[in-house]
């Protein structure tokens, strides 16, 4: 069995764009507009119907996810930085988004370090803006050269590599759970095709199953053996049915032609590699925002 | 026939830019529609919160201020009613004084006088029975020189006659 973990999808390819050569339209740019999309119908239905009192519970929410992000960027980045709101907050929000939409199937746009870089590369530019505006043109030039001019070819890759590492770090937190989940997913369809393909080639192992599992859960129920005997009893039974199932002609089509184990268990290691990555990782990503820009300022 | 998947970390220049378009446009419509409504919300429930803060303290401050003058007042009674008091117990006591001067005065006056009329009395009886013994002895005499008399007789009546004197003396 083959096992492949490929990039996006190229959806339309167009030869000799002007200035772009060959440009591929792939799912990331697809996906995401449809988090564009969504975001933008999320913010315009949060947005709808304020009042000052009497609030409701949507407006509730509002309100507390637009202070907690104030508050975050202040705590970040000072009282006199709130220019910079609409910025963190947008990252955050296309981050968690676009980092959750693979849970419902669709590819996830921050699995292309594109994605990633193009948000990395908005943040350079403010970073440079703000260190040259802090210590003009001049102060920012001369700051490659310290301490001595022979450490500027370094302070020159320093500079180019926080872009390069913001958008990698993101990157590769969410590509390593997409290459577990892939891994995890080809594992658990090879045991499922062996499992059952080995059921329907052998009818009296199924009926071997379903007869230890009646057995068990008859000693449970009977005879007052332990909640152990219970669940024992029921996955043989499951077994013994799926093989019985899996032997007879039309059903036996589909339960061998379709990897029924992976109904399920990718969604424990999905909890992790998408719910916690990738709301950690949207949230490292602004904090690095912030304190880049932050610093920048102080140069 | 070209691949139809990219490869696990491609550089594709059109997805760069369209990720940093979506990244603006994004930005302004979470922007127009969603904070800075929320945000003027906060800001106008900020601004009554304010308001009514404001509105609070000076209402606290008149309170304040009627609360010392009400202080003041009661002050300025109370030093009044003190001196009142102060200036009762001092006539008071100074008539009191007074009194108690005339009362002493008269009593000294009374008993001056009692003693006078007393030595008064004492000397008019002394000289009543001073007068009255002149009597008697010469009644005595009398008497003596009618009546037969032993020479022992004369004796205890002159005896007798000069201790009178001398006693009333």
């Amino acid at each position: 069995m083959e096992v492949s973990i490929n990039g996006a999808r190229i959806l339309a390819t167009f030869e000799n764009v002007p200035l772009l050569g060959t440009v591929h339209i792939t799912q990331t740019v697809a996906v995401g507009w449809v988090v564009l999309i969504l975001i933008s119908a999320l913010c315009i239905w949060l947005g709808a119907g304020l009042k000052v009192t009497g609030i409701s519970r949507k407006q509730a929410v509002s309100e507390m996810l637009v202070s907690s992000l104030v508050d975050f960027v202040h705590g970040n980045m000072g009282e006199d930085m709130d220019q910079y709101i609409p910025l963190v907050g947008t990252i955050f929000v296309s981050s968690v988004v676009s980092n959750l939409i693979s849970l419902i199937g669709f590819w996830s746009p921050t699995a292309d370090l594109m994605t990633e870089l193009g948000w990395a590369l908005v943040v350079f530019v403010l970073i440079t803006y703000h260190k040259i505006k802090a210590s003009g043109i001049g102060g920012y030039l001369k700051g490659f050269l310290d301490p001595i001019f022979l450490m500027a070819p370094i302070n020159v890759m320093s500079e180019l590599f926080t872009p390069i590492s913001m958008a990698c770090r993101h990157f590769g937190n969410i590509l390593s759970g997409t290459v577990i989940n892939g891994l995890l997913y080809a594992a658990v369809a090879a045991a499922s095709y062996a499992l059952f393909g080995f059921l329907s080639a052998n009818l009296p192992v199924g009926l071997v199953f379903l007869a230890a599992g009646a057995v068990c859960i008859f000693l449970h129920k009977k005879k007052g053996k332990g909640r152990k005997y219970l669940v024992i009893g029921i996955v043989c039974c499951v077994l013994g049915v799926l093989g019985v199932l899996s032997a007879l002609p039309l059903i036996g089509d589909v339960l061998t032609g379709f990897p029924v184990l992976t109904i399920g268990l990718p969604a424990i290691t999905s909890f992790y590699f998408d719910w916690f990555t990738g709301c950690i990782q949207a949230f490292i990503f602004c904090t690095l925002t912030t304190i880049f820009i932050k610093q920048a300022t102080e140069a | 026939m070209p691949s139809i998947y990219q490869s696990l970390v491609a550089v594709e220049p059109f997805t760069l830019i369209a990720t940093i378009c979506n990244l603006f446009i994004q930005m302004l419509i979470v922007k127009h529609f969603f904070l800075d409504k929320v945000l003027a919300v906060l800001d106008e429930r900020r601004k009554a919160a304010d308001a009514e803060i404001a509105a609070a303290q000076s209402a606290h401050a008149e309170a304040d201020a009627i609360k010392s003058e009400y202080e003041q007042n009661m002050l300025k009674a109370k030093a009044e009613a003190d001196s009142i008091v102060s200036g009762a117990q001092k006539t008071a006591a100074a008539r009191s004084e007074a009194m108690l001067g005339e009362a002493r005065e008269q009593a000294a006056r009374l008993k001056q006088k009692a003693e006078a009329d007393i030595a008064q009395e004492r000397k008019k009886a002394v000289n009543d029975l001073k007068n009255e013994i002149g009597g008697m002895a010469m009644e005595i005499a009398g008497k003596v020189v009618e009546r037969e008399i032993s020479e022992k007789d004369h004796q205890a009546l002159i005896d007798e006659f000069i201790r009178n004197v001398g006693e009333s003396a």
